[in-house]
């Protein structure tokens, strides 16, 4: 069996335990250990494929699916990019889903529960790997369907008044996207992204502006993507969605979400739409490097103010979707490597809080600062893991955080030092944040007040699940801070190939996809150097 | 809901069978031409809850005996099915077999291509989402 082929069983595994989700509806044991079984063998196929790549020359997989070639049919690709996303967030479906076991309501549990959060890492999945605009645009829609229903499987009040806020924005957004996507294919005649890639190498090898009306498509496309990775001004929905669903969800989406529309500016504006020095470049940039700002320190200060744990962490999601916007504006080789490691890391990370917090909730019965503390002293273990996973956000130094930022951080120090400097105090605020958390449930030694009911009184053996999920979590944000020499191999290898597409077009197009492009290049240079020579004497 | 009328009751034994047939006619003309297995499922939707509006729920019921959720899991199956299948055979997802095949008293050859398979899941799915829509919806005005 060709290696290539194999690339689509990340969609087909989710969807298949789906499908076969939405018969089991009442056996819910059976539905959870195929759920289980779903992600490992999603998680494994992941880090399998990315530890096989590291000696392919390209580290590029293509499948063309039904045998259709490129630009005509739909190709599906794994490169290092999707690759290392493939395997955070499989690891960290693993990890909520194994956490909801102790968390999920039994009703919630026969209402599809399982198929749904099958079919969400399907939408996920297939958003990484798709190679084409269109099918990135199918992906968001399968993905936000599921997460609609999941958001409101409570059926509270509160629940759909939040989720109507979220799916109406959804649409909006869907609206934008899809004719968008109509436009991209009316003025290019492709929605491939190697073939769009190759479109403007061409346009701009041959010196010819882009299509008029190119930039303001990019600028709709980033607003499409902005208002999914939640970046300034565009947040606003993402801290009451998290803060209603269930918690284990919200660890899943908290993950998940935000880091697909990130993904999506990172795999289309370096290569196509904010393809070096266009014009359309020349108005992205700054919006993006603006954006990053203030996403980062307006996020990190409403962190601050809040006084609830999941609200804090919720909010915090946005301050640290504006490190990664941060990579996306320097738009360098190592800025986009550092970019995909902070993607990477934070899903880990930022969904290992919620699913501590989803403890803490259990223990205390309440997520309100005031109303807990002492849980240093009753559950080490849980502190051990909220202290590993919090100092990772922060970024100290060896654990995962303090790579993504150091990276970062240090590349837009020469051209962009005033966002280097808004990360750097953003940093500062996080730690005051995360150790507000842990001071007040952790450290302050009053027991907490609570009332007991028979629903939060903590029981250990229901809360195993929950352990083992926060457990393996943490074990992976630890090894990404201590062997991020590997993981940052991958990463400056995608970083390298966003820069600068052309190895990603001719894996996916085919090798003679380039000649042209080399031709004008070739000429512009023979040019150049001819104009160069007429200087010189 | 129910309508009792007499009229559309009587016509219904004309317009069922005659609107299923178009359904599979539909579905099976969407290799080449427009149609499909969406637009074929949609009829085939619609038939049958106008049935259910001439004839009531246990009618339907009896004509169509399996919940919904069961033609979404049947077609979801067979579409994921026919996808993985070259999968096995060293071929990239939804790749097709296609070839030709000669019907007895026809001199014509009939084509056919494993997407169609494809398509009768698409067409299962499109029935169980509808009817189970319908259904859902009218039990609540019920």
């Amino acid at each position: 069996m060709k290696l290539e082929n194999l690339i689509i069983l990340f969609v087909a595994i989710p969807m298949g335990t789906g499908v076969i989700g939405v018969l089991l509806k009442q056996r819910v044991q059976i539905a959870r250990v195929l759920g289980v079984l779903s992600f490992l063998a999603t998680s494994a196929l992941a880090v399998g494929l990315l530890v096989h790549l590291r000696s392919h020359p390209t580290g590029i997989l293509v499948s063309q699916m039904g045998a259709w070639p490129a630009p005509f049919g739909i190709s599906v690709v794994f490169d290092s990019l999707s690759g290392l996303l493939l395997a955070a967030s499989s690891l960290v479906a693993l990890g909520c889903y194994v956490h909801s076991f102790s968390t999920v309501e039994p009703t919630a549990e026969k209402r599809y529960f399982h198929a749904l959060v099958q079919l969400l890492m399907f939408g996920v999945n297939l958003a990484f790997l798709t190679g084409d605009l269109f099918n990135l645009f199918v992906s968001f829609e399968i993905m936000l369907m599921a997460s609609y229903c999941l958001l409101t499987f409570g059926g509270t009040r509160l629940q759909m008044t939040q989720a109507y806020k979220y799916v109406l924005l959804n649409l909006i957004g869907s609206t934008v996207f899809v004719i968008g996507a109509g436009l991209v294919y009316g003025m290019t005649g492709t929605l491939n992204f190697a073939d769009l890639a190759l479109f403007v190498a061409e346009r701009q090898a041959q010196g010819r502006a882009l299509p008029p009306g190119f930039a303001a498509l990019s600028i709709a496309l980033l607003l499409v993507f902005g208002l999914k990775g939640a970046i300034f001004p565009l947040w606003f929905w993402l801290p009451d969605t998290y803060y209603t669903c269930n918690v284990s969800i919200a660890g899943l989406f908290a993950g998940m979400l935000t880091k697909v529309g990130i993904y999506a500016i990172a795999r289309t504006f370096p290569m196509i739409f904010a393809h070096g020095g266009s014009d359309a470049a020349k108005i992205v940039m700054p919006i993006l490097a603006i954006s990053a700002a203030f996403t980062m320190f307006l996020g990190v200060l409403g962190a601050v103010s809040h006084h609830n744990i999941r609200r804090i962490l919720a909010v915090h999601v946005i301050s640290q979707v504006g490190y990664m916007v941060f990579g996306l504006a320097l738009m360098t080789q190592i800025a986009l490597a550092g970019c995909l490691f902070y993607m990477i890391q934070h899903m880990v990370v930022k969904s290992c809080l919620f699913l501590c917090c989803g403890i803490i909730e259990r223990h205390t019965g309440t997520d309100d600062l005031d109303r807990s503390g002492g849980l240093l002293r009753r559950d080490w273990y849980l502190a051990l893991v909220f202290f590993i996973a919090a100092m990772s956000l922060v970024g100290l130094p060896p654990l995962s955080g303090f790579f993504g930022k150091l990276v970062i951080v240090r590349e837009g120090w020469d051209t962009r030092w005033w966002l280097s400097i808004f990360g750097l105090l953003t940093g500062a605020l996080t730690l005051l944040s995360m150790l507000k958390i842990w001071s007040y449930c952790f450290w302050s030694p009053q027991a907490a007040a609570i009332e007991r009911t028979p629903e939060n009184l903590p029981n250990r053996g229901s809360l195993r699940p929950a352990y083992a999920g926060a457990t393996l979590l943490v074990l992976v944000a630890l090894f990404l801070g201590f062997g991020a020499q590997p993981v940052y191999e991958i990463a400056f290898r995608a970083g390298r190939q966003l820069a600068d597409p052309d190895e990603y077009i001719v894996a996916v197009l085919g090798p003679g996809a380039l000649d042209e492009v080399a031709k004008y290049r070739a000429t512009s240079a023979q040019l150049a150097a001819g104009r160069a020579a007429e200087v010189t004497p | 809901m129910t309508i009792s009328s007499p009229v559309l009751r009587n016509s219904m034994r004309l317009i069922l069978p005659i609107t299923l047939l178009y359904a599979m006619y539909a579905m099976l003309k969407g290799h080449h031409e427009p149609g499909g297995g969406f637009i074929g499922g949609m009829i085939f939707a619609t038939a049958i809850c106008t049935y259910r509006m001439s004839h009531g729920a246990l009618a339907q019921l009896r004509l169509m005996p399996v919940h919904p959720r069961v033609l979404i899991f049947l077609g979801l199956g067979l579409a994921l099915g026919t996808s993985v299948i070259p999968l096995l055979l060293g071929e990239p997802f939804l790749r097709s077999a296609v070839g030709e095949f000669h019907l007895p008293f026809s001199s014509h050859p009939f084509h056919y291509a494993s997407a169609m398979a494809f398509d009768l899941g698409v067409m299962l799915v499109v029935v169980g989402v509808g009817v189970g829509m319908i259904t859902q919806l009218s039990e609540e005005l019920e």
